[in-house]
């Protein structure tokens, strides 16, 4: 049986309408064809003939479709109020694989922001076969919403400008600075990824009342925590509304006896209401290195369009960024230009490093952690042992002590977000570029350096 | 059986209405409804004679329908399912109550962004498309979402005079 779609009408053409901006509602009946009629949380685009439900629980609509293999869906256009209903016939339950996967990053990353990780489990994918699609009749459509920016020729600008950088620092504020000058998105941050600790440290950010560079979240936390887990991009259009629809669930949840508390929310970084987060992973050499997350005070401010767009702009921003290294020729190490450290004024300024995760405190105020926790600690130290001010990234990437499997890749990105976390705090310790693939440190005050090796 | 007082509370209170048949074949058919009211033991629903002509097919066919409303403030979702509905009136005599409902309605999807002019493209039916359909509701479920959904909810007994 060959599929009746009305002219001009294709799955793919439709794919805005499964965002959930307005749920889509699901008509099942049972065999002795009383219907039955339900919202569903995600559609998914499969192919030109097929789609893919969320399977969440067993309910009235599964033992429907399990008995008829019937159902009829409508969908409805989140911009113009158009719509159309579908036909669909169930072809089976996929629980692994892209699509399934696609599925379970959307619904995790939505799930997190309400702490609904454990009730929104996702049992399995849904595929259906379409054989029909037609238009709803009889509705005053509104016209579709003219495109923000012209987003083809603005990514290939942004893209060239990307290629011409030298430095991550420079390769950093040119995507950011990029994204709001070309692509009018005002609200991003990058975020970094350290396997080891299992958690994203925030390189910079964009279009917010502070950089925050430096703050932590662990992997699988909100959008952007999933996008990092799963290696894909997820869209939210509807903040609030999925917001909504999840609060319901908890609460029908806890009626049904299943344990869902306490599941405290957790804050939505960056914008206090956002209506819209796209969150892209930084992916190169078949690994995700961070991730991209950019919001706005709309809603569904970005489309299939935008993740398609920043897809390439952020693989190309992961790759220059594992393989931004300064020059294999570099200058010999530089020598102590003073033997003595300088007697400086001042209370004394106390660092204390925790070994187990290289976390470093000054004043008994959290600094920075990980990777760039231990090289700060080592340039204090040689610092305070030789007066040495000056460091090649190249000694850093070679030094033994530092013992940072992670370091080969990214050291140019950790410098750079511990000169921005010591910039942000404007704490008396700051690091600075000193030319080519060499920094500067800066000491204030006189330090005592203290470890604690628990 | 009746509508408690708190069903019939939901009916007016902005809710979005999904209107559900199956026609003889097993085709499950569903389209937007525009209206809902409770008549003395029974359930009224208005719906687009244009945009719905596939669920009054099947109603004719079969009597077998399910109506949803749900309330986009928290998600509170009923559905009221009969056997006996029957398509009959039509005109401009259902406008008050559509008018009433798609202002309720459009409040409620006020607070999620959607502005008015995009909740007017779904009730945009004119007076000569307005039908009305009537059914005693013989069984009622929650479809909130979550665990449960589909479960029985109480209805009251009509009781007749003797």
């Amino acid at each position: 049986m060959s599929a009746v779609f009305d002219d001009g009408l294709s799955l793919f053409g439709v794919r805005r309408m499964m965002e959930g901006v307005i749920p889509p509602v699901l008509c099942t009946a049972s065999t002795d064809r009383m219907p039955n009629v339900s919202y569903l949380s995600l559609c998914e685009y499969v192919d030109p003939l097929h789609i893919a439900l969320s399977y969440q629980f067993f309910n009235r609509s599964r033992e429907n479709v399990l008995a008829t293999r019937r159902a009829a869906l409508t969908l409805d256009d989140p911009y113009t109020g158009g719509g159309v209903v579908l036909q669909l016939e169930y072809q089976r339950t996929e629980t692994e694989g892209p699509v399934f996967e696609r599925l379970r990053a959307k619904l995790m990353g939505v799930a997190s922001h309400v702490g609904m990780d454990k009730v929104f489990h996702l049992r399995g994918a849904d595929i259906y076969r379409v054989l029909e699609m037609r238009r709803v009749p009889g509705r005053r459509e509104l016209p579709a919403a003219a495109p923000r920016v012209d987003l083809p020729t603005n990514s290939r600008l942004l893209s060239e400008r990307m290629a011409n950088c030298e430095d991550m620092a420079e390769l950093l504020d040119t995507l950011l600075g990029g994204l709001a000058d070309l692509l009018r998105i005002d609200h991003a941050m990058l975020w970094l990824f350290d396997a080891s600790q299992q958690v994203l440290t925030l390189l910079a950010s964009r279009g917010y009342e502070f950089d925050g560079a430096g703050a932590e979240i662990s992997v699988g936390d909100g959008l952007v925590g999933t996008a990092v887990r799963e290696g894909v991009p997820i869209r939210v259009g509807h903040m609030m509304n999925m917001a909504t629809y999840a609060r319901a669930v908890r609460e029908r949840a806890g009626e049904s006896g299943l344990n869902v508390a306490p599941a405290p929310e957790i804050p939505l970084p960056g914008l206090k209401e956002p209506r819209s987060q796209l969150a892209v992973p930084l992916r190169a050499r078949g690994r995700v290195l961070g991730a991209l997350l950019v919001e706005s005070l709309h809603d569904q401010y970005f489309g299939y369009d935008d993740e398609d767009a920043l897809m390439m702009l952020c693989g190309q921003f992961a790759v220059a960024m594992s393989l931004m290294q300064p020059p294999e020729q570099e200058a010999p190490t530089p020598v102590a230009v003073k033997a003595v450290v300088p007697d400086l004024k001042g209370p004394l300024l106390r660092l204390k490093r925790f070994g187990r995760d290289n976390s470093v405190f000054l004043d008994d105020v959290y600094l920075i952690r990980g990777v760039a926790g231990a090289i700060l600690w080592k340039l204090v130290a040689e610092y305070l042992r030789s007066g040495r001010r000056e460091f090649t990234n190249r000694e850093l990437r070679l030094a033994p002590e530092l013992r940072l499997p992670d370091v080969q890749d990214n050291l140019e990105v950790r410098l750079l977000l511990l000169q921005r976390r010591l910039a942000e705090q404007s704490v008396p310790i700051q690091l600075e570029k000193a030319g080519r693939g060499r920094m500067r440190i800066n000491v204030a005050r006189a330090v005592v350096m203290e470890q604690d090796e628990s | 059986m009746a509508l408690t007082d708190d069903m019939i509370r939901l009916l007016s209170a902005g809710v979005a209405h999904q209107v559900g048949g199956c026609t003889n074949d097993g085709r499950p058919v569903v389209c937007r409804g525009l209206a809902a009211q409770h008549e003395a033991g029974r359930l009224l629903v208005i719906i687009s004679a244009e945009s719905g002509f596939e669920v009054l097919d099947a109603i004719r066919q079969n009597g077998r329908i399910a109506v949803n409303l749900t309330l986009p403030e928290n998600y509170r979702s009923l559905s009221f399912m009969g056997d006996d509905a029957v398509v009959r009136g039509s005109g401009a005599a259902w406008r008050p109550l559509v008018d009433e409902r798609h202002q309720a309605f459009s409040d409620q999807l006020l607070r999620f962004g959607i502005p008015p002019e995009y909740t007017n493209a779904w009730y945009s039916a004119p007076d000569e498309h307005l039908v009305a359909v009537r059914f005693t509701p013989t069984q009622a479920r929650n479809q909130t979402p979550g665990p449960g959904a589909g479960n029985a909810v109480q209805l009251i007994p009509i009781e007749f005079e003797k």
